[in-house]
């Protein structure tokens, strides 16, 4: 007959505590920095190039979200952290983006189809 | 004042129970909460049944004149706002108070005085919202509030702002129940409470508490513009302005959906507890009614425009949204079908519990046979606005949300008072409350069919409307009756019920494993949990009756501590109160409201600091209680700003005059910025890296540095406004500028507090109270920090850069 495990509560944590071990460095942080640095500065310059007007929207979307996508892995933590966690903000985060995107097609007239 | 006490096995337990009122007014006790929450949501109940029955009476008969229409219009808004927020919500708070610490097998909530300032904002927000009736203006908008029939130009007294203010404040309370369920669900199971073992109120728990905190931002937004418009002129709902009137429909149906499950899930939890303690058998597919129970969360968030079918949205959404509402109805199906399942040869027995528990299944049946003829566009427009729709709702949320409740009640009222319940008196009013709900709402059906439209409060003879109305009033006084004898019901168990033992029900879950009523520290020691039914397998045994070897004692190395008492929760939820009465008074008592509110904040912020009990907080999961709820908030969060975007997106080209953004962004100024904002992220990593590295001159210096960073941003924002406002841009000038502002107001709000924050974190460090172990405290304010920062990541983008 089985026994309760004594600890943790249950499997998941051992798997969390394992992936918890890591951290990124003080250079990692540098690096990001100066990653965010030079793509803040790119997306100021495209605006300005009138043959990547074709582009332009979604070359700032990729931009904004790998700059996004930097600061919750980085500086969050988020890529060494409990996947806990990466769930309790990366759901949440797609569901309010689908919404949001409902809601401006919706009252918008635009973007995925029209009324 | 704190005692220790000893326990049957000699554990020592740090108490601080006490009786008077003062200890009530300071408890932080999760089932005190618990019973707060109970009573004050039951008042709320019979008010809110009050209302209905002066509905029921002015309709009784036709061209009746027992209320004017206006009154008629204030009561159907308060009846509906009165019972969705301050009865069904709460009561349902109540479960989750009460019992979810000892289901699964905790001594108290992750935050418990965070659980008590949640209950003593509710208090707050119905006692503002009821105020409305003794000020004469209650609000008379309906539940929904349409803009912009709810505008001031529309509705120019204060009875919308009541209404407002106080959804503004239930929201809060809301909020930080929710994330504090989450985390104490989470990460304070016992040891062996895998969360495939949790109970199915447990896991409908969870799924509602995450519904709250995605879903009441929406509306919280909604309200934001809402109140902007009423106070501020500001255009959100203004249609000459180039407004879109969909737009409030969308916000308070994308909330007000969620809603529906948040008040019907925790029914659906208490019935899937029920039902197997009384057919004495499992529940029968258990995993399958916990993925129904997630699925039906999920969906509920994909449905939301069934209920604006009738508002023009084109065929496309229309066919969208009503294929999405069908599938809603498959994990709802299958859920009916397992309870059924569960009792089909069981060993009923039919306690008063049981009965409630059944009246759902077949009275929640109806109503979601109902749903999902309105899932069907054209029949929906048939019925829209008619008594069909008024019918159908109320036996989702009577016969489902008020059944489960009184089940819940009946099943765990042993266990909160240690007496027990007469059955017989309780089965006579089961059996009035059943014949008295279908003898109102069922005939409604046929009004609706028939033509009767809702909301309206009086009608002439010659419709034949008179006899199913007089039919429905009388039975809506037989639900007056039996809930009437359920509280004489309780009244006289608590004078002189027969005691009840620890498992009155031979019951199947850990909360029946402590005295009923528990002891402060909920049990002894902490309970050894064996799969699904933990405690039933401990008693009987599992197919072959071979029972559970029990785990070695292991005293706990510290005695058991439980939090102290508290007056900081109170007092700040006076301020929220003070704040929302100065709204509509006078902008002294908003400031002293704040007042009380910050001192109260940062008192309840320094009293948790200041005890040692509180330095480590990992719970299960092996995270940090703190750092669990942040990343919960944010991402709720993420539905705030995600809201507050989609809605500038929306009307972005849309305004009738000038000026438009891309006369008056200052992109290199706000590129500027943005670089600023993203460098404070740089130093808010390196101060924490310092911060759990015990360096304290490196961790003050990134700190100081992060707040100053956070503070020339503010100034490149308050810049920004100046130039804007010299050159005609304000909130009132045209849409453009009130989604403008308000956006990067509230994250510039954001900002404020992130600073606030830091400083606070800076004083400390800078008092000798930043060791090595308050490194949490710095990450979960970086947390908050960064997060702050990627929302302007995205405002930079769409805002200021895209054309």
């Amino acid at each position: 007959m089985s026994r309760p495990p004594q600890h943790p509560s249950d499997s998941t944590t051992v798997r969390e505590h394992s992936r918890a071990g890591e951290h990124a460095t003080i250079g990692t942080y540098l690096i990001v920095a100066g990653i965010l640095t030079a793509v803040t500065g790119l997306e100021f310059g495209v605006i300005y190039v009138r043959r990547l007007a074709p582009v332009l929207i979604p070359l700032l979307l990729t931009l904004s979200a790998g700059k996004f996508a930097l600061v919750v892995m980085f500086f969050m933590h988020l890529r060494y952290d409990s996947r806990v966690l990466t769930f309790l903000f990366v759901a949440p985060l797609v569901l309010a983006v689908l919404l949001s995107v409902a809601v401006m097609t919706l009252t918008g007239e635009f973007l995925v189809f029209r009324r | 004042m704190a005692t220790r006490v000893e326990t049957q096995h000699h554990a020592a337990v740090s108490t601080h129970a006490g009786t008077g009122l003062l200890s009530w007014l300071t408890t932080v006790d999760h089932k005190r909460i618990g019973i707060l929450y109970g009573t004050t949501a039951f008042v709320f109940l019979l008010v809110g049944g009050l209302e209905a029955l002066l509905i029921r009476l002015q309709l009784a008969q036709p061209d009746q004149r027992l209320v004017t229409a206006g009154f008629y219009n204030a009561l159907f808004t308060m009846h509906g706002t009165t019972m969705i927020f301050l009865a069904v919500m709460p009561l349902n708070a109540m479960f989750f108070n009460y019992m979810i610490p000892l289901l699964i097998g905790a001594r108290d909530v992750a935050f418990p005085r965070l659980n008590a300032f949640s209950y003593w904002v509710f208090l707050a927000g119905g006692l503002f919202l009821n105020a409305s009736f003794l000020v004469g203006t209650p609000p008379d908008g309906g539940w929904f509030g349409y803009a912009n029939l709810t505008t001031r130009p529309f509705s120019p007294g204060t009875g919308i702002d009541f209404w407002i203010f106080s959804l503004q404040v239930l929201g809060v309370s809301s909020m930080v129940a929710g994330v504090n369920f989450i985390v104490t669900i989470l990460n304070m199971r016992a040891p062996g409470m895998t969360l495939m073992r949790m109970p199915l109120f447990v896991w409908m728990s969870l799924v509602v508490q995450f519904l709250v905190v995605l879903a009441f931002p929406i509306v919280t937004v909604g309200l934001i513009f809402l109140m902007f418009d009423r106070f501020f002129a500001t255009h959100f709902f203004d249609v000459a302005a180039g407004a879109d009137l969909h737009l409030w429909q969308h916000l308070f149906w994308a909330f007000g959906h969620p809603e529906v499950y948040i008040l019907i899930l925790p029914a659906f939890g208490i019935v899937s507890e029920v039902i197997p303690t009384f057919a004495r058998k499992p529940l029968f597919g258990a995993p399958v009614m916990i993925y129904s129970g997630i699925l039906i969360g999920f969906f509920g968030f994909g449905v939301w425009s069934h209920h604006m079918f009738a508002a023009g949205m084109g065929p496309v959404a229309d066919a969208a949204f009503s294929i999405a509402s069908m599938l809603i109805a498959i994990p709802t199906g299958v859920k009916i079908f397992n309870w059924l399942a569960t009792m089909w040869n069981g060993t009923l027995r039919p306690t008063v519990a049981f009965h409630f528990a059944a009246g759902l299944v077949a009275l929640f049946t109806i109503g979601g046979l109902s749903g999902i003829m309105h899932a069907s566009p054209p029949v929906d427009l048939q019925q829209t606005d008619s008594y069909f729709v008024v019918a159908h709702l109320h036996y989702v949320l009577i016969g489902g949300s008020l059944f489960g409740i009184l089940a819940g009640a009946s099943y765990w009222w042993p266990k909160m008072t240690g007496r027990m319940l007469d059955e017989r008196l309780g089965r006579v009013a089961f059996w009035i409350i059943f014949a008295g709900f279908n003898l109102t709402f069922f005939p409604q059906h046929y009004l609706g069919a028939i033509g009767m439209p809702r909301r309206i409060y009086t009608y002439s003879a010659d419709t034949g409307w008179g006899f199913w109305n007089l039919v429905s009033t009388v039975g809506a006084f037989g639900i007056a009756l039996g809930v009437l004898l359920f509280a004489v019901n309780a009244v006289r168990s608590l004078r002189s019920g027969a005691p009840a033992t620890g498992d009155p029900w031979d019951g199947r879950t850990l909360e029946w494993r402590t005295s009923s009523p528990p002891p402060p520290h909920d049990f002894d020691e902490v309970p050894p949990v064996y799969g699904r039914d933990s405690f039933w397998r401990e008693k009987h045994g599992d197919a072959q009756g071979r029972k559970p070897t029990p785990p070695p004692r292991v005293p706990e190395a510290h005695g058991i501590h439980l939090p102290g008492p508290s007056h900081w929760p109170i007092v700040i939820a006076l301020g929220i109160g003070l704040v929302a009465v100065g709204a509509l008074t006078s902008v002294a008592l908003v400031l002293a409201g704040a007042a009380v509110m910050l001192v109260g904040a940062f008192a309840f912020a320094l009293e948790h600091h200041a005890n040692p009990a509180h330095a480590h907080q990992v719970g299960g999961l092996g995270i940090d209680h703190r750092k669990l709820a942040m990343w919960t908030f944010l991402g709720s969060e993420c539905f705030f700003f995600g809201t507050l975007i989609a809605t500038y997106m929306a009307y972005k080209g849309r305004s009738v005059v000038g000026p438009s953004p891309h006369e008056i962004l200052n992109i290199p100024v706000t590129t500027l910025s943005t670089f600023d904002l993203l460098m404070s992220s740089l130093l808010m990593v390196l101060a924490l890296a310092a911060a759990q590295r015990g360096d304290r001159r490196q961790s003050r210096l990134w700190l100081g540095g992060t707040a100053l960073f956070g503070l020339i941003f503010l100034g490149f924002q308050a810049y920004e406004f100046t130039a804007f406002v010299h050159e005609g841009l304000t909130l009132q000038t045209n849409l453009f500028g009130s989604t403008f502002f308000v956006l990067t107001g509230f994250h510039g709000g954001h900002v404020t507090l992130g600073v606030i924050w830091l400083l606070t974190l800076l004083v400390l460090d800078l008092r000798g109270r930043l060791h090595v172990h308050d490194a949490i405290k710095v990450e979960v304010a970086g947390l908050y920090w960064h997060f702050v920062d990627i929302v302007w990541i995205v405002i930079f983008t769409l805002v200021y850069l895209a054309p």
